[in-house]
């Protein structure tokens, strides 16, 4: 059924009620990740000086090389942050290893049937087209989202290792230094090119309003929840009726027992 | 490339006798690795038949360009001319040892010091010019063969040889777009089509100086791959969140929960 034939008394109800969607510790992290891109970002552009290539303007190049003083200074403090981010996001991996990202790989990114036809539908939807059908329900995550999701895991991890590849300059070959660098650069423009939809979606795109919210507070409501993720909602609403369920159980049971111990 | 100083080599191949004091000072000067050498004699071996033969020693290291082709490739900045001495020189502390800048210059003049991981190659001593000082493969020439010097300065050393030479040769490579204008000046250079670069100490040489500048890896990675790759995957995105952005602008907000 669709989430437009809800009456409005109802639609008021479940857009004041707040689900979570993001703990904190993701939050957290999301945000480092920001910070951290930024500053390796710009870094890193203006680290690329080679004029055959003319990849980056030079007035951007003699910017952050004045402002550091010099390459080398600019190349440590971008492999400084560059470590300290390969830290960061692999300490948080690691420690909810088996809490949080197991559960997250095997429950949130993966595709299924209706994560397909959407992928098929939503986009011509964008357009201004086939405004008539329906979509098909999604996940905690949509199917664009979990698609952007491998390129960032496969990228993040490309960078992760080209990278000290080429600070631990004496351990390597130079032909593995070679071809380090380019594939360095593929990988991180490959994430820059879908962030301009992923910000784009996050913070500008109307109908996707809250999600940019949800990491500030985690928060989402249950309105927005059942709009667009309705697979996740029915499994958080069933969750919380068999919580409910078991809860008037106990309830049940202990005055049950309460009563035959009453009755002693 | 106008800089303020214009230092160049000025190498007498007349008055070389190969007894490679300039490659055993360079080593001690620069702490060049055992197995390497910044500096390099070439033995022409015997050339002609008899009774009109000839031989000659030709002494060569980097020339430190006014264009140089090796600085064209460095990716992080680490190999670039000075812009007031004009030496061409590298910043170890920057470099990754990639060896794009080794396969472009046409000279043979770098090598690859695995143990630090980074690229090394004559610096004309720039420690000893900052005190006054010849570089030390100058400073010890016994035949004097080698000469060093200001060229924007008349007065210096080499500029009066120059100005005083029978014969100047260039080993100038012009290829690839670039036009490397080296700046060792050779007097009395007998033949130029058999002078050989050779890439570490002790090895055959390989090829005829100057060499094409080699560009394969550095072009089949980032020219071929990387930016066109680059380039379509951004262009695609900005161009779909650019439409979409139109038509939010076009159309107006919509409240779409009502
Ligand atoms: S001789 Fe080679 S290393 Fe020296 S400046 Fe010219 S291209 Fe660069
Ligand atoms: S090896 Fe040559 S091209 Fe590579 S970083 Fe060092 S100086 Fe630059």
């Amino acid at each position: 059924m669709s989430h437009k034939n809800i009456p409005l008394p109802e639609r008021q109800r479940l857009r004041q009620k707040m689900i979570k969607k993001h703990n904190l510790a993701n939050i957290l992290t999301h945000w480092f990740n920001v910070a951290s891109w930024l500053l390796l970002l710009s870094t890193g552009i203006a680290i690329i000086s080679s004029p055959r290539l003319g990849i980056t303007p030079i007035w951007w190049q003699e910017m952050f090389r004045n402002l550091f003083g010099s390459d080398a200074n600019l190349i440590r403090f971008h492999y400084t942050i560059g470590f300290l981010w390969i830290f960061v996001i692999l300490f948080n991996v690691l420690i909810g290893f088996r809490k949080y990202f197991v559960p997250f790989a095997s429950h949130r990114m993966l595709l299924d049937k209706d994560d397909i036809d959407w992928m098929m539908i939503k986009p011509l939807q964008m357009l201004g087209f086939r405004k008539d059908k329906e979509l098909p329900p999604q996940d905690a995550y949509n199917a664009g989202q979990k698609i952007y999701s491998y390129f960032v895991v496969l990228c993040t991890i490309g960078i992760m290792i080209t990278g000290p590849v080429m600070v631990f300059k004496s351990l390597f070959p130079p032909i593995v230094k070679q071809i380090a660098q380019p594939i360095h650069f593929i990988c991180v423009f490959v994430i820059v090119a879908w962030l301009f939809i992923h910000v784009y979606m996050g913070a500008i795109f109307p109908e996707e309003k809250e999600a940019f919210f949800s990491m500030f507070s985690g928060k989402v409501s249950a309105w927005y929840a059942r709009a667009h993720h309705e697979k996740w909602y029915n499994q958080m609403l069933k969750e919380e009726m068999e919580w409910q369920d078991n809860v008037e159980k106990e309830v049940l049971e202990s005055t049950h027992l309460e009563k035959t111990s009453g009755a002693d | 490339m106008a800089t303020k100083n214009h230092y160049a080599f000025v190498i007498d191949v007349a008055r070389c006798i190969d007894c490679r004091a300039c490659l055993v000072a360079c080593s001690v000067e620069n702490n060049v690795p055992m197995d390497h050498t910044r500096i390099w004699v070439y033995d022409q071996g015997l050339q002609g038949t008899w009774p009109d033969l000839s031989r000659a020693f030709v002494p060569y290291n980097c020339m430190h360009c006014d264009n140089p082709p090796c600085t064209e490739v460095c990716v992080s900045g680490a190999t670039y001319k000075d812009a007031t001495s004009g030496l061409v020189l590298v910043d170890q502390e920057a470099c990754i040892g990639c060896g794009y800048c080794v396969a472009a210059c046409p000279y043979g003049a770098r090598y690859i010091d695995q143990s630090r991981g980074v690229v090394d190659k004559c610096t004309a001593c720039v420690q000893r010019l900052e005190v006054g000082l010849q570089p030390a493969c100058v400073a010890t020439c016994v035949g004097k063969s080698r000469l060093f010097g200001d060229l924007n300065d008349p007065t210096s050393e080499a500029s009066l040889a120059l100005k005083n030479a029978m014969s100047v040769t260039r080993l100038d490579y012009e290829g690839n777009g670039m036009d490397a204008d080296p700046n060792i000046f050779y007097l009395n250079l007998p033949d130029t089509s058999s002078i050989k670069a050779s890439d570490t100490f002790g090895q055959v040489p390989q090829s005829t100086l100057p060499r094409p500048s080699q560009y394969t890896l550095s072009e089949a990675g980032w020219k071929k791959v990387a930016i066109p790759l680059v380039a379509v995957a951004m262009g695609a995105t900005f161009l779909a969140q650019a439409i979409f952005f139109t038509k939010q602008l076009i159309e107006g907000e919509k409240d779409f929960e009502d």
